[in-house]
């Protein structure tokens, strides 16, 4: 049977096993796609998963899928925050609770949206009306389960922290998160989600900034060798609204991180960070889209990668300017550290624009280690080990810098940084 | 005299004049071309030298040799250090043992904290000296401590190492590892390049009080103005790897009036003598 024989096969079973859980109505795509999915199953003829093998989702047995989550180890840190301050993880029916494992309370500025707001798949329709969207949101909204749905108000900042901790096999959870900041609001959204086990876990987060308004997003995600991430994110940003999100991956088996970004009328900030540490044979992907859709926006882009062992990084930055964005002011850089002969890095800045009165640059650079940094070191009585740690350290910390201090407490940043020695390229 | 170098495990007592360093005909090359054409030299405990020379005459080439740059291979010759055959050591254990060298270019190396690369690289040298290793709360102070030296401000220590530091800066940044790491021969390449009046006479006092009787010193420079600071036992001035000229501070007044076309006896005037 050939690969896409099998894959297929898989998709039917899995669309079978999904239609027949309880909980809420899929999303509203779910038919859609349903009817369409022969021609929306990626293959690696398109462009966009040139690079991307689905194997290790394919992996997974569709008949013994279950929903089971564990409890995240909070920092005490986040457990008992301040006030304004709410510490959430997802359990096995697809609810966000407490750390004590209750409904939650509410701070002022931050509460569920009235459910006659709520339409699961608005934002994502309104950031990508034409697009097809992605392999994630797609198989999100084919599963069954609550969104968690809320409105921020207020220009105090909120700090809402969510945590998602896999360590059962077969476990395939699909969170639903939809936030709407209101004209002022202000928001720093961490998320922490881990899977120790043969796993899926593909969130979607849908954000509607309103004027003024400001989101900081952290996302600390770490898996390991069998378990699949896939993030989509679509937020749509009004004038003067800030977007700033930092994204930090490492260890899972594939991971594809598809933030969709849409100023919908410009004079906006978005500020994208991404840090992805491949090794053994670790496939992290990541495909952010920047859409300007009206003058004077901003966009500052940075994402590094670290690939060794067997490990393969895939950026693909999209960039779209078109004439109504004239001013924009657009800034992307791809850098990314190679620490063995047979790790890979495949990075793609894409820039589309129209608008001649822009400002975009974009760059790209794939290196090794420095001689003359690791001599610094070693001149100064460093090993060469322990340089090569400091220097891969230093590389991911210019990165980690960037997250708020509400995403550091985890231990499994520590883990991150408990970095082995690379093989000699 | 009494050395004031003791240290119990590594590093046996070192008496002014010993013999810290001795390079004999050494030559090296970097990917064949041959740079060192049969340098020696040696310097004692107590000693400072300069070393002077045209651009390329391969002055930093023997600074890094001596350090254990990779990139450079010794093609014949020998280096010890204080008996040691020091070509058989790694870059970090010359360190480690008490070989500094100060860049004439510092590198810039981003997310990595100041203060974490002092700290790392102090303890490597206490450790090899027997010493017991400082913890974070110690090291902060003793560095702090140390940076009066150079007049350094303590929030460079936040930083990465030096990035985005100015000239000057970088080479302060130097001379504070000097301090914090106590080399027996502290090698530095330029370190008066791109530094302004102030800056130079704070680094100059830096290295001036870091010179003991139980160390020596290499200074490698173009100008006169660090040797007005520093009063240089010998001066040597290389042409075409080699050292062609050796004398005191008298020789390095005598080029920064002639030049160096003069060392050559090119104008056929005046030739020094070796």
């Amino acid at each position: 049977m050939s690969n896409a024989t099998q894959s297929r096969s898989w998709l039917e079973t899995l669309l079978q096993v999904l239609a027949q859980r309880p909980g809420q109505p899929v999303g509203q795509w779910a038919a859609q796609w349903a009817g369409a999915r022969d021609g929306c199953w990626p293959t690696r003829r398109s462009e966009a998963w040139r690079f991307t093998d689905l194997r290790c989702l394919t992996q997974l047995d569709p008949a013994r899928l279950h929903t089971q989550t564990a409890t995240p180890p909070w920092p005490d840190a986040l457990r008992q925050g301040p006030s304004r301050q709410v510490a959430l993880q997802l359990d096995g029916r697809g609810h966000w609770l407490s750390p004590q494992g209750e409904p939650p309370s509410w701070p002022h500025g931050l509460m569920p949206l009235p459910t006659e707001d709520v339409t699961p798949g608005q934002v994502a329709h309104t950031v990508m009306p034409s697009g097809t969207l992605p392999l994630g949101a797609q198989l999100n909204g084919v599963t069954p389960g609550p969104s968690l749905c809320l409105q921020v108000s207020g220009a105090d900042p909120v700090h809402l922290a969510l945590a998602i901790q896999v360590e059962q096999d077969q476990a395939w959870l699909a969170p639903r998160v939809l936030l709407v900041l209101q004209p002022g609001a202000r928001l720093c959204l961490t998320w922490h989600v881990a899977a120790t086990a043969q796993a899926a876990v593909l969130p979607l987060v849908e954000v509607r900034l309103g004027t003024g308004a400001q989101l900081e997003e952290a996302v600390v995600a770490w898996g390991c060798p069998g378990a699949t991430l896939l993030g989509s994110s679509f937020v749509h940003q009004s004038p003067r609204s800030v977007y700033r999100r930092t994204n930090v991956t490492w260890g899972w088996g594939l991971s594809r991180d598809e933030p969709f970004v849409h100023q919908s009328q410009g004079q906006a900030e978005t500020h994208l960070y991404g840090l992805a540490v491949a090794r053994d044979r670790s496939l992290l992907d990541t495909h952010s889209t920047v859409y300007f859709d009206g003058p004077a926006g901003q966009l500052r882009q940075r994402h590094q990668a670290l690939a060794d062992g067997r490990g393969h990084s895939v950026f693909n930055g999209r960039v779209v300017v078109p004439r109504v964005a004239q001013q924009t002011d657009a800034s992307q850089l791809s850098r990314n550290l190679l620490l063995s002969t047979r790790a890979r890095i495949d990075t793609k800045p894409q820039l589309e624009i129209v608008a001649d009165d822009v400002q975009c640059t974009h760059g790209a650079t794939v290196s090794c280690l420095q001689d003359d940094e690791l001599f610094y070191l070693q001149s100064r009585g460093i090993g060469r080990e322990q340089a090569s740690r400091l220097l891969q350290r230093g590389f991911c910390e210019d990165v980690l810098q960037r997250l708020p201090g509400t995403a550091l407490p985890w231990p499994s940043l520590q883990r991150l940084l408990e970095i082995p020695v690379p093989d000699q390229p | 005299m009494t050395s004031t170098e003791i240290t119990p495990l590594c590093e046996a007592p070192i008496q002014p004049g010993d013999v810290l360093l001795s390079i004999e005909n050494l030559h090296a090359c970097v990917e064949e071309n041959e740079i060192l054409r049969g340098v020696s030299l040696q310097i004692r405990a107590g000693e400072i030298h300069a070393l002077m020379g045209r651009n390329g005459s391969g002055k930093s080439t023997l600074s890094k040799v001596i350090a254990g740059h990779p990139a450079y291979t010794v093609t014949a010759g020998s280096i010890h250090y204080r008996g040691q055959d020091l070509l058989a050591l790694s870059p970090e254990d010359r360190a480690r043992s008490g070989v500094f060298l100060g860049f004439q270019y510092p590198v810039e190396i981003p997310g990595v904290s100041n203060l974490e690369f002092l700290r790392v690289s102090c303890n490597a040298r206490r450790q090899h000296r027997g010493q017991e290793e400082l913890d974070t709360f110690a090291f902060e102070d003793h560095v702090r401590d140390t940076m009066a030296i150079v007049q350094m401000d303590p929030a460079f220590l936040e930083r990465s190492v030096n990035e985005g530091f100015s000239g000057g800066e970088k080479k302060r940044n130097e001379v504070l590892q000097m301090a914090l790491l106590k080399p027996l021969v502290a090698i530095l390449d330029e370190t008066d390049s791109g530094l302004d009046i102030d800056a130079l006479r704070i680094v100059a006092n830096g290295v001036k009080k870091l010179a003991l009787p139980t160390t020596a010193t290499l200074l490698i420079t173009h100008y006169q103005r660090l040797l007005d600071a520093i009063t240089p036992d010998f001066v040597h001035v290389m042409a075409e790897g080699r050292i062609l000229r050796t004398g005191d501070k008298d020789l390095a007044m005598a080029l920064e009036q002639r030049g160096y076309d003069w060392i050559d006896g090119v104008d056929g005037a005046d030739t020094p003598q070796p």
